[in-house]
């Protein structure tokens, strides 16, 4: 078990109502997995993430971190310090934590195709590049568990679909474990094992996804997952 | 260098204007010396020294001024963007003082601080403290609070935060408030000395005009505007070359 969360709630007060975020949602995720979190705007998966991640404080309810000691946290925005270099940028959990290096090496670099970057500012990037970057920041912490807020929803078909390959590569070769939120279904299934849909706070589908890597689009079974998973979304 | 070589324009037709005129001899030569007279005292007060002279104790009291304006305008500004509670105490005072101009003070400052330096400096600091503080406030308190959430998926410390992510990203308005700041010592000064001085370029167009030598008065507005440009210019230099991924300095002009 890698991490499991048990009658999670968040509740928020706007403007004297209540509004319940999170509704007393259970869930166990294993070790080496890949999550992809779908549903609408204001479903809550955004929010379950940000408890996750301790950004936010739970109503009630725990979060019980087995195996999940670090976690890295890749946001909608590639949010780099502009002052600093893509270098940086990678390298600015170290310091936090002595037991990183102070500079990112050769290997991580050429995985996310910076090297000829790593001295640029982020104004002089691009938004692929940019996001890179981001990713790169949260890969240096070498985390055991990677929370992924919609990261590529703003980038182009193209960078998006190298981003998600790049993605998908780690994950297989580092055995690292994805929590991976998207508002974008085929995004889920080209990436996750395992996909949750949210609705109005609470867990409504959880499908495991057997399909290999890397998975056809126009295949008939993920035309009809898709389906699937869209019309769960929309009822 | 196209814009350098636009810029040149103007002051060249004015230059030909003043040419014209004083060759018509439209005004007496007492009110309008020609250029080439004023370009000839030029020479003579640079030769003698006085221009040197004056210029640098100007300069001494400028930098004197506003770096004791930076020594408290820059901590006091960071205080009060880190601290809602500190603010709290420091703000109704500093919102009255803001609105008082040093140069309404300049009786009471004189009464309290004589004519000689100590007077000068409280005026610098005065003019120069609320461009610094205001900025440097505003830089800390505007810090993007997703940058800062940064930090804290990181685990980053409050001190961290405050060292790591929200003074580098408070930097650029920093700057700008140093900019401002020594573009408003430099202006207060030079009112502070025609008011109440014996030495400094404020005091030698002062003295010039009760000798009714106009060419010096115009020497000393010259050498003004050229020494308040040049310190802009390094400014921007430096702060440049100090910080490159910056892209707010420069073209703001508040006055």
């Amino acid at each position: 078990m890698l991490l499991n969360i048990t009658a999670l709630t968040k509740t928020y007060t706007i403007s004297g109502k209540l509004i319940i975020a999170l509704n007393t949602v259970d869930l166990t995720f294993s070790e080496n997995s890949f999550t992809c979190i779908v549903g609408k705007s204001g479903c809550g998966k955004t929010t379950l993430l940000r408890l996750l991640s301790g950004l936010e404080p739970a109503t009630s309810g725990t979060i019980d971190y087995g195996k999940a000691a670090k976690i890295g946290f890749v946001f909608q925005e590639p949010r780099l310090m502009p002052w600093l270099t893509v270098n940086a940028n990678i390298a600015f959990a170290a310091k936090n934590d002595p037991s990183l290096p102070a500079a990112p090496d050769e290997k991580l670099l050429e995985l996310l195709g910076l090297k000829a970057f790593q001295h640029s500012f982020p104004a002089q990037l691009s938004g692929g590049m940019a996001q890179r970057t981001a990713l790169g920041r949260t890969l240096f912490q070498n985390p055991d568990l990677i929370l992924m807020d919609e990261p590529f929803s703003a980038l182009d078909y193209f960078t998006r679909r190298s981003l998600q390959q790049m993605l998908l590569n780690l994950f297989q070769q580092q055995k690292k474990s994805v929590i991976f939120v998207t508002h974008d279904v085929e995004e889920a299934l080209l990436l996750g094992q395992r996909i949750l849909v949210m609705q109005e706070g609470r867990i409504k589908i959880d499908q495991r996804i057997d399909m290999e890597y890397p998975r056809q689009q126009a295949s008939l079974s993920f035309q009809q997952l898709r389906l699937q998973i869209l019309s769960a979304i929309e009822n | 260098m196209r814009t350098w070589k636009n810029g040149i324009l103007l002051p060249f037709l004015l230059v030909l204007l003043w040419y014209i005129i004083s060759k018509l001899q439209i005004f007496s030569s007492y009110l309008l010396p020609s250029p080439a007279a004023t370009a000839i005292t030029a020479g003579e007060l640079i030769r003698s020294g006085m221009l040197w002279q004056h210029l640098l104790i100007s300069l001494q009291r400028v930098a004197g001024g506003f770096l004791c304006s930076v020594v408290v305008a820059l901590p006091l500004g960071i205080l009060c963007g880190r601290s809602n509670s500190f603010q709290s105490y420091c703000w109704p005072i500093l919102e009255f003082l803001r609105h008082v101009p040093p140069l309404a003070a300049i009786p009471l400052i004189i009464l309290w601080f004589g004519i000689d330096e100590g007077s000068k400096l409280v005026i610098i600091f005065l003019a120069s403290f609320f461009p610094l503080f205001l900025n440097t406030y505003s830089g800390i308190k505007g810090c993007d609070r997703k940058l800062l959430e940064v930090g804290r998926s990181l685990h980053f410390t409050a001190w961290q935060q405050a060292r790591l992510i929200q003074l580098p990203a408070a930097l650029p308005a920093i700057a700008v408030g140093l900019q401002l700041s020594l573009g408003y010592s430099w202006r207060a000064l030079i009112g502070a000395e025609l008011i109440a001085a014996s030495s400094g370029i404020g005091y030698m167009i002062l003295d010039a005009e009760q000798m009714s030598r106009p060419d010096i008065v115009l020497v000393g507005l010259f050498a003004i505007g050229i020494v308040g440009s040049l310190i802009d210019w390094l400014f921007l230099a430096l702060t440049n070359k100090i910080l490159p991924w910056n892209t707010e300095t420069g073209d703001k002009y508040a006055a």
